[in-house]
């Protein structure tokens, strides 16, 4: 048994496997499957101030190994999930609330009311800017620095994390960008805007037109992702994309992250954040590794 | 709700473009009429929700419409004894009140695979009418299942067999007659528009729809469909049975 624990701004997680935001809801329904609080933690869905409906179907397509979806954050609003949630899954694992805003001030909002109640914040930034004329804040590394600012200003208790898009010119420009404007962790990768094609009828599949890539398909981007944010800064990573295996999450962990994230796995294999952690020991057991978190940041370029 | 690993008994064409599939779960697994599973298809990230047609103590039976590469792929690698990853039981099911003594179903397409789950539990203890659509004689299967019940009335498009016409035109032209108490209906969503119109609000109409899912458990609402009072449904958690006056098609 290696020591699976991993420490991220702080905070202890039992070990660093947990499930992206979007693809676990709060939890629940997959705590039907499997004890849950055998993760390291959960990321909810992407939370706004006021409750959301989402966008008309279809919201989801396949590729060869990815997915697109366009749910359009369709969630219940902060205040229904600290009524209704926030307890049972407090009670279960480390919670990361994901959240989103199409404001500056609704971001700042949304994390005055969760600051002190989770043991994570983490910001999504692939959302389009209503005042800038829908350019989501996660392009630009000015917008990263002030958004990042705002949140960070209104939680100052509650490690924030910012989940950068990887749709952007520069991940270390924009890595640096979260750092310089408080972020005490960044995550990497959010999805890959797609299109796919429904050649019968000429129209996109998805009723968005786009959607965001995710799945096995884009790991090696995203590991590539990873590192650079690792080296363009000093803060913690946590690190996505495509992971289905113990050994994929071992290549993150190696390109410079503490904790890793499993989305879209969960949706082929229900139980595939779970497998991945106790597959993650083995590994470490076969390979004389005593501590999961020894293996952060050891890959050395040829 | 459960993610097994179950064993391919049985994977046999049994009409044009259809086949039946029948595993072992390796445990007794209690399924609703209307409930489905989700299978998953080797090399394809997401899984496929299938209808549970026939449950009897381990076995489960499923029948499918080949339609893109992931039902393909299932027709044509999974033979007896292989491994299939199956997560189940999904969804709510059709509910039949005590008091409803006669069933109509009204199936189309694809549609016809939950209502023999239909038809088979409710057969036996209600009266109950079946009416049928397939495209021609060549699709039309699993007939000995659909005739359960008191009447079958098989539908096809060019009238190849029985009669010409949707299996909505069917059922209304009997309605006077067979006087149901509740309507059980899944299909392509023209035939449940036009049952809507026809029947919708008259008696109880109970369909089961279908939309694209990504986890089936209820947690990634990619599956929502509209209700009518402006909020969203999941299809694979909520549904996918609605009361049809409950739904916009
Ligand atoms: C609750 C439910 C029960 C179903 N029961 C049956 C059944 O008993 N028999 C049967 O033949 N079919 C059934 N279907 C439809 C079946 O899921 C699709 O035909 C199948 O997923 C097509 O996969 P494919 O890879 O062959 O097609 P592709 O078109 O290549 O699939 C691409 C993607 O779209 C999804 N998709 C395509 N068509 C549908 C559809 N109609 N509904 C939902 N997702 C779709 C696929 O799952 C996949 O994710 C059911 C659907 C639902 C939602
Ligand atoms: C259906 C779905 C919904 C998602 N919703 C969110 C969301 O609300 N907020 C967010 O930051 N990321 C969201 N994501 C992105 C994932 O959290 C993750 O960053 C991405 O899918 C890459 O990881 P993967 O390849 O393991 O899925 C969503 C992804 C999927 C597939
Ligand atoms: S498929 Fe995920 S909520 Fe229905």
């Amino acid at each position: 048994m290696a020591d699976m624990r991993v420490t991220l701004c702080g905070v202890e997680l039992k070990n660093p496997v947990i499930p992206a935001s979007g693809t676990f809801g709060f939890g629940r329904e997959y705590d039907e499957i499997y004890d849950i609080s055998r993760l390291g933690g959960v990321a909810t869905k992407g939370l706004t101030l006021l409750p959301r409906l989402g966008n008309p179907t279809p919201r989801i397509a396949e590729s060869h190994g990815v997915i697109l979806n366009a749910v359009g954050l369709q969630n219940p609003g902060v205040e229904h999930f600290i009524e209704h949630d926030l307890a049972w899954l407090k009670g279960k694992t480390r919670v990361i609330a994901n959240v989103a805003g199409s404001t500056l001030a609704e971001y700042g909002e949304i994390c005055a009311r969760l600051e002190g109640l989770v043991d994570f914040i983490e910001l999504n930034i692939s959302c389009p800017n209503v005042k800038c004329g829908g350019m989501t804040f996660g392009v630009k590394p000015e917008s990263i620095r002030e958004v990042t600012a705002v949140a960070k200003k209104n939680c100052p208790r509650t490690p924030l994390i910012v989940k950068l898009s990887p749709n952007v010119e520069s991940i270390p420009a924009n890595a640096r960008a979260a750092e310089e404007g408080g972020a005490d962790c960044i995550s990497l990768v959010n999805t890959f805007t797609g299109l796919a094609i429904d050649i019968e009828r000429r129209r996109p599949i998805l009723f968005n037109n786009t959607g965001g890539v995710s799945g096995a398909g884009i790991k090696p981007i995203a590991v590539r992702m990873v590192y650079e944010a690792a080296k363009a800064v000093k803060l913690p990573i946590v690190g996505m994309g495509g992971i289905t295996s113990a050994e994929d999450a071992v290549e993150f962990l190696m390109a410079g992250a503490t904790a890793v994230q499993v989305g879209t796995a969960n949706f082929t294999d229900t139980r595939a954040s779970l497998a991945i952690a106790e597959g993650l020991n083995d590994w470490c057991d076969r390979h004389l590794v005593s501590r999961v978190s020894e293996l952060t940041g050891t890959l050395k370029l040829n | 709700m459960r993610e097994v690993t179950a064993t391919v008994l049985e994977n046999i064409r049994i009409a044009e473009d259809t086949y039946s599939l029948t595993f072992a779960c390796g445990e007794e697994i209690p399924v609703r009429a209307g409930q489905f599973c989700m299978v998953g298809v080797h090399g394809y990230p997401l899984r496929r929700p299938i209808a549970v047609c026939k449950a009897e103590g381990e076995r489960i039976t499923v029948c499918y419409r080949l339609k893109g590469g992931g039902t393909r792929t299932l027709a044509g690698s999974y033979k007896a004894g292989e491994k299939l990853s199956v997560l189940l039981p999904l969804g709510n099911g059709f509910s039949v009140k005590e008091e409803e003594k006669r069933v109509a179903v009204v199936g189309g397409g694809a549609g016809v695979f939950p209502l023999i789950a239909a038809i088979r539990r409710y057969a036996p203890e209600k009266e109950l009418f079946a009416y049928m659509g397939f495209r021609n004689r060549a699709s039309v299967c699993m007939e000995y299942e659909m005739r359960r019940g008191k009447k079958l009335v098989l539908c096809t498009d060019d009238g190849s067999v029985g009669y010409k016409g949707s299996s909505v035109q069917a059922f209304m032209e009997d309605i006077g007659e067979v006087k149901p108490s509740v309507v059980l209906a899944c299909g392509p969503l023209p035939m449940l528009r036009a049952l809507k119109s026809a029947a919708g609000g008259r008696l109880p109409v109970y369909v089961s729809l279908e939309e694209r899912m990504g986890c089936g458990v209820g947690a990634c609402l990619v599956c929502v469909c509209n209700k009518t009072d402006g909020a969203h449904a999941r299809v694979c958690k909520d549904g996918p049975v609605f009361e049809i006056g409950e739904v916009e098609l």
